[in-house]
């Protein structure tokens, strides 16, 4: 095996292959930028739902004056309600982990900081907001327990799942990750059938070569290896370039741009980035070799 | 084709009309085609049995020339000698010491560094020999040869040949040339739609002529 003569022999490749190189190498990159953000797209929505999912609550609004639905038919919730209501909840552990019972007052103090920059609080009175039992649950998959226990439970207005507003968000995001994905592969596809053409081509301009490889005893992969070669480095540099996009992204578009503007929700860590990158690399390279590898098994033969 | 065999260090022309096989049976010695039906025997190895990645190592023992010489245009004259042994994996201080060697043999030393267009045909058909000949292999095949050549150019290459032959190598040879058969009285086999209508050890091109 010689180094530098397999080298120079992937160096004058690809410079005769100049433009087919360029566009493999943009469309791995545009390929391989689409996954490795439908990727972190992916990791963001479980860091997300790591850290909501900790601070959901199941809220059962208690029944106030203006309340209308059948289950307060019999007015404002009576404090033995309450405390009924209270017990059968103590009930449910090691379901329930926590019960924090917020009264009209916290409820109207804890509104009033949410919205103090609106001028809706000025038109809320302190009456209009009901006083409710905050609930946390160990496993917020569950919620139908609490659910079925307690709706529709006279002094129980209403049974609340902030998950399930959640999980709306998180399907759309979700949706986005799928379609990114898809993108991504139907330009993973044209990224291989890109290479298949490139290495036809390639294998094309250097018959001469190859027909006099293979005629003075040149082993297959000698003759297989420059174009090998010349597919992983394009595909690998392509990678590169989306790993580095990926990277900008990361570091201005979610940390400078995003992160500072929603402070409320976390947003994914590099260590998401350091597990995606070698990925993406491995799926670039792998492709165009396999893809290269059947290519020239077709039109190099011994 | 009825069978026949060659000795080590044998000079044969393949002679016949164009058609008649020749071509094929020199690709079949270099397992470029398999035989429908026959064997073929090339240096104690029966060719159908051999194993595809076997192939190049029988090949390396084999030099092949043909008539249209098959240089890289954009190499010089050593570069293009080199490219046989480079791709066969040989070490480049072998290379450096072996192919100026082998360019004297052929009768080009002092024109390393020219380009294929720069050289004439007869020049040409050296340095294919010259690649062919490198890695000093068993057999060496010619494809018609001096088919491209005039007459005078083509004395020089069968000298060459010849010379060749008396370093040890076997040389089959395939051509149309008739004076170039009938001078060198060697062993001539003819063909005719792939058989084998003759067989002459110190034969001429043809009866008729």
């Amino acid at each position: 095996m010689r180094a530098t003569f397999v080298a120079s022999e992937v160096g004058s490749g690809l410079r005769r292959n100049l433009t087919m190189t360029i566009a493999v190498i943009i469309t791995v990159a545009v390929s391989l930028g689409l996954f490795g953000a439908s990727l972190l797209v992916r990791a963001q929505v479980s860091t997300m739902k790591d850290f909501w999912y900790d601070k959901v609550e199941v809220s059962l609004f208690l029944c106030s004056k203006g309340s209308d639905t059948p289950s307060c038919a019999g007015g404002t919730v009576t404090p033995a309600q309450r405390d009924q209501i209270k017990a059968d909840l103590e009930s449910l552990r090691p379901l329930v982990e926590e019960i924090y019972y917020e009264s009209k007052e916290e409820a109207y103090k804890r509104f009033k900081e949410q919205f103090k920059n609106s001028p809706i609080v000025d038109n809320v009175s302190e009456n209009a907001l009901p006083e409710s039992f905050r609930v946390k649950l160990s496993d917020p998959t569950k919620y139908d327990v609490v659910a079925s226990a307690f709706a529709g439970r006279p002094g129980i207005e209403q049974v609340n799942d902030q998950r399930q507003i959640l999980d709306k968000f998180f399907r759309l995001l979700g949706g986005l990750q799928l379609i990114a994905l898809l993108i991504a592969l139907a330009m993973l596809v044209v990224t291989v059938l890109l290479i298949v053409n490139t290495m036809r081509v390639a294998a094309f301009s250097r018959r001469r070569e190859t027909s006099i490889m293979r005629l003075v005893g040149a082993s297959n992969f000698y003759i297989q290896l420059p174009f090998l070669l010349e597919a992983g480095l394009a595909a690998g540099i392509g990678a590169i370039l989306a790993i580095g996009t990926l990277i900008v992204t990361k570091s201005i578009l979610i940390d400078q741009v995003l992160a500072p503007s929603f402070q409320f929700t976390a947003f994914v860590g590099w260590d998401a980035v350091v597990a995606i990158a070698p990925l993406m690399l491995l799926t670039g390279v792998g492709l165009a070799g396999l893809a290269a590898f059947f290519t020239l098994r077709k039109y190099l033969r011994v | 084709m009825s069978p026949w065999r060659s000795r080590r260090g044998e000079f044969i022309f393949l002679v016949g009309p164009s058609g008649s096989g020749k071509s094929t049976f020199l690709r079949l010695v270099l397992r470029e085609e398999r035989p429908t039906k026959g064997q073929v025997w090339v240096l104690g190895k029966e060719l159908n049995r051999l194993s595809n990645w076997k192939i190049p190592a029988m090949r390396r023992q084999i030099g092949t020339v043909f008539q249209d010489f098959r240089l890289l245009p954009n190499k010089t004259v050593f570069e293009n000698v080199a490219f046989a042994l480079e791709v066969i994996g040989k070490p480049s201080s072998q290379i450096k010491k072996v192919v100026p060697e082998v360019l004297e043999v052929v009768g080009l030393d002092g024109k390393e560094h020219r380009r294929p267009d720069e050289l004439s045909g007869g020049e040409q058909q050296r340095v294919a020999i010259a690649r062919a000949f490198v890695n000093r292999p068993m057999i060496l095949i010619a494809d018609e040869p001096t088919g491209n050549l005039d007459p005078g150019t083509s004395v020089g290459i069968m000298k060459l040949l010849d010379r060749i032959n008396k370093l040890g190598t076997t040389v089959v040879m395939s051509t149309h040339d008739s004076q170039i058969v009938d001078q060198m009285r060697r062993r001539v086999i003819e063909l005719e739609s792939g058989h084998v209508v003759r067989d002459q050890s110190r034969g001429v091109y043809g009866y008729a002529r």
